[in-house]
């Protein structure tokens, strides 16, 4: 690497191409950055993450920002991070509006919406941590969880 | 015109009728039951009995009172959620000596467990929590807490864990099973948490 350096210097596009090399580290970090994983599913349902729909299957990563849209019959169950359990219903749309899970420097939150439909949630280490950090937003309602189990029907 | 406009008036309040959000708090997987607040612009429920639910037709009225739901009406809003809900999580836990990162002996055929645990549950999602107890300063305990979860991560992946399915974190002495005054040495608390999603 030392014999190197002259020539990042001498050289503007070995320059570039390491910045490509760490550009590409960084995003491969960002993709171990999910925060909860599909286990079941039963179609048809979508992601939406950062605007673009992706199909569900048993295993796809989430981020926060995604929502999820369930169709007739569908269904989805998630796994969180900190072992929160998410099962959605059909004709459901959800939404992870936040989701900070820091938990050494106690920097903890989740907060998310349920726009439609049904959703059965049993709260993880957040809600231990942190109860007050677990919010549910419904269109006419703000739902602070205090442990550990509810179910959600918005109509 | 005049028809029109009652007929949107009419088919307004039907929707007003079916709007809303009704929540039910139910037992957990442990049967534990917790409590959930409800709240509207106008008012705020609290549940705290098994079953226990309430109903907010729209943000201006408060919820309705708690009243208890039997399982067959529990079932019939939300079976196919219920029907789908993933397996909880499982939990293990690897326990040290005082100021040590190294595993004891019986740690490696609990380890074998976990794996198997692991592989049974088809799981590509495993974190490796690492914690301490109150003795020595919280910054040397979170370096010990990371290198106990180290630890356990390097065993399992040498069983045959991929690198991708495994997170590793740690706490040092933040969240302990027995909470104790600084510099006490609680066993208990010297432990690396498997939990297998």
């Amino acid at each position: 690497m030392k014999e190197l350096l002259p020539l990042l210097f001498k050289n503007p596009r070995i320059a570039i191409f390491f910045a490509f090399i760490s550009l590409a580290h960084l995003s491969a970090f960002a993709d171990e950055n999910y925060i909860g994983m599909v286990k079941t599913y039963q179609p048809v349902a979508d992601i939406f993450h950062s605007g673009v729909k992706t199909p569900v299957d048993v295993g796809v990563k989430l981020y926060p920002g995604d929502t999820i849209i369930t169709q007739a019959e569908a269904a989805v169950g998630i796994i969180f991070m900190d072992g929160s359990v998410l099962s959605l219903g059909p004709e459901t749309r959800f939404e992870i509006v936040d989701f900070l899970f820091k938990p050494a420097e106690r920097n903890v939150s989740f907060v998310s919406k349920v726009s439609q439909g049904t959703a059965t949630f049993t709260s993880g280490a957040i809600g231990r941590i942190s109860p007050e950090s677990v919010k549910f937003i419904t269109p006419t309602t703000t739902l602070g969880l205090h442990g550990t189990k509810i179910l959600i029907e918005v109509k | 015109m005049k028809n029109g406009r009652v007929f949107f008036a009419i088919f307004g309040l039907m929707l007003a009728g079916c709007s809303g959000t009704t929540v039910v708090l139910v037992p957990d997987a442990s049967g534990k039951v917790g409590k959930v607040s409800v709240k509207t612009k106008a008012g705020e429920q609290m549940l705290s009995q098994a079953g226990e639910s309430t109903t907010a037709s729209s943000v201006d009225k408060a919820p309705t009172p708690g009243k208890v739901l039997d399982d067959t009406k529990i079932q019939k809003m939300f079976g196919v959620a219920l029907a789908n809900e993933p397996a909880p999580p499982l939990h293990y836990s690897i326990n040290f000596q005082a100021g040590s990162a190294e595993l004891l002996p019986d740690s490696k055929p609990l380890l074998m467990t976990v794996f198997a645990a692991i592989q049974a549950r088809k799981s590509c999602d495993v974190s490796a929590i690492g914690h301490s107890d109150r003795v020595g300063d919280d910054r040397s305990n979170k370096g010990l807490s990371l290198k106990r979860a180290e630890s356990v991560a390097n065993v399992l992946k040498a069983i045959g864990l991929g690198d991708d399915c495994l997170d590793v974190r740690y706490y040092g002495e933040s969240d302990p099973v027995i909470p104790t005054a600084d510099g006490v040495a609680e066993p208990r608390n010297r432990r690396v948490e498997i939990e297998v999603r």
